[in-house]
């Protein structure tokens, strides 16, 4: 009687879980655009000092409620020797999130040859979101690149998006301009992709 | 009244930031954990034995007191590493680079180690250790070998190593110290 109960009411109360990889070249934002999300859609959640974030030569893992949905996010490290660790991923995420730093307009083809790779790489039903990082620094780094001119460079990569949805969202990690409206995006995608259904966990 | 003596406690450690992190320094034999033990504490290399049993020892750093536990790494003392697991905060994970016949061991300790569920809440952190040496193999190289990606809920990261140059020891203690901080 207790197992059918628990059970009914963790069928009831249990949150979809999708797996989100956060993925880009070393020093984009990756792991400062993870704590402004974590700060910005948990309560209680002190974030680390923004100032204070290093190098990631690993994983950083961060979990969110939107909902009714679970995101759980994998931001992996970007140094180019760390990016065969981004294959081990693909077949259990359910959105990518593609950072790319607008401010570095040097190391743009490498990002879109990184680009390139893994989206040959992922699933089809995989849904993907382009964060031009840094933008509204403007002031301060005259060459940062527009989204039409991040647009103008990937382009030639369009066709391996083929049917898959994607959003190119400008934003600012550091002060946290455009995270909600990219991850409200990728909420309302992963929910509604009927080809990746969220992770199962046993009801026992 | 121990309900208020636990809530002052909590509240005198967290304004003060008293409470010890306990640490654990894991590894296979000769992967040069003690030697990691007593550069952090003393900053100096001292001559080492195998360790038979542990060595403990209260690191301070950045105003964060550790008390670290370096555990032997010998086969036959191994099975006794569990009985040190619980309220661990952090594992410090240290493999000899470069001795590439024994990551498979070192591998299989490691995942056996992570399936505990005392240490489901620790952060772990892999030393990539003996960088020094010539034929050691790189962070990336450790990582596969290790079989580290497959850890999906963990917050992990790797660093290279060298203690008996001093090199790498202060980024990833830096790390750490944010790392738990954050989690806080």
């Amino acid at each position: 009687m207790y197992t059918l109960l628990s059970g009914l009411y963790k069928y009831m109360f249990q949150k979809d879980e999708y797996c989100v990889l956060i993925l880009g070249l070393d020093n984009a934002g990756k792991t400062t655009f993870l704590e402004q999300t974590k700060t910005k859609f948990s309560k209680n959640y002190k974030g680390m000092n923004l100032s204070k974030i290093t190098t990631t030569v690993g994983l950083n893992i961060g979990t969110i409620d939107v909902g009714k949905a679970r995101l759980m996010f994998w931001d992996l490290g970007g140094q180019e020797e760390l990016q065969s660790l981004w294959d081990k991923y693909y077949a259990e995420s359910h959105g990518v999130i593609y950072v790319i730093d607008s401010t570095d307009e040097e190391r743009l083809s490498e990002s879109k040859e990184a680009f390139g790779e893994c989206h040959t790489a992922t699933l089809h039903s995989v849904m993907w979101m382009y964060l031009c990082l840094k933008q509204p620094l403007k002031d301060r780094f005259t060459n940062c690149l527009s989204v039409p001119d991040i647009k103008t460079a990937f382009s030639d990569s369009a066709p391996k998006i083929g049917k898959r949805d994607c959003l190119v969202q400008p934003c600012t990690a550091l002060t946290g301009d455009g995270v909600n409206e990219g991850i409200e995006w990728m909420v309302k995608c992963v929910v509604r992709n009927i080809h990746r259904p969220p992770r199962q966990k046993d009801i026992t | 009244m121990r309900k208020a003596c636990g809530f002052f406690s909590s509240l005198f450690s967290g304004l003060f930031g008293t409470r010890e992190m306990r640490i654990l320094i894991l590894g296979l034999d000769g992967a040069g954990k003690t030697t990691i033990l007593y550069r952090l504490q003393v900053g100096e290399v001292v001559t080492t034995i195998p360790t038979i049993g542990f060595n403990v020892e209260t690191v301070t750093y950045r105003n964060l007191k550790f008390q670290v536990w370096d555990l032997g790494g010998q086969t036959s003392i191994r099975p006794y590493w569990r009985c040190y697991y619980s309220n661990t905060d952090a594992v410090i994970y240290v493999v000899d680079s470069s001795d590439r016949d024994r990551m498979g061991i070192s591998k299989s300790e490691l995942v056996a180690m992570l399936e505990e569920e005392e240490l489901k809440k620790a952060i772990l952190v892999v030393f990539a250790n003996k960088q020094d040496m010539d034929q050691a193999m790189t962070p990336t190289e450790v990582a596969n070998a290790l079989g580290l990606p497959a850890l999906k809920d963990r917050k992990w990261q790797i660093f290279k190593t060298s203690a008996t140059k001093g090199t790498g020891l202060d980024e990833a203690m830096e790390w750490l110290v944010d790392s738990l901080k954050s989690r806080q």
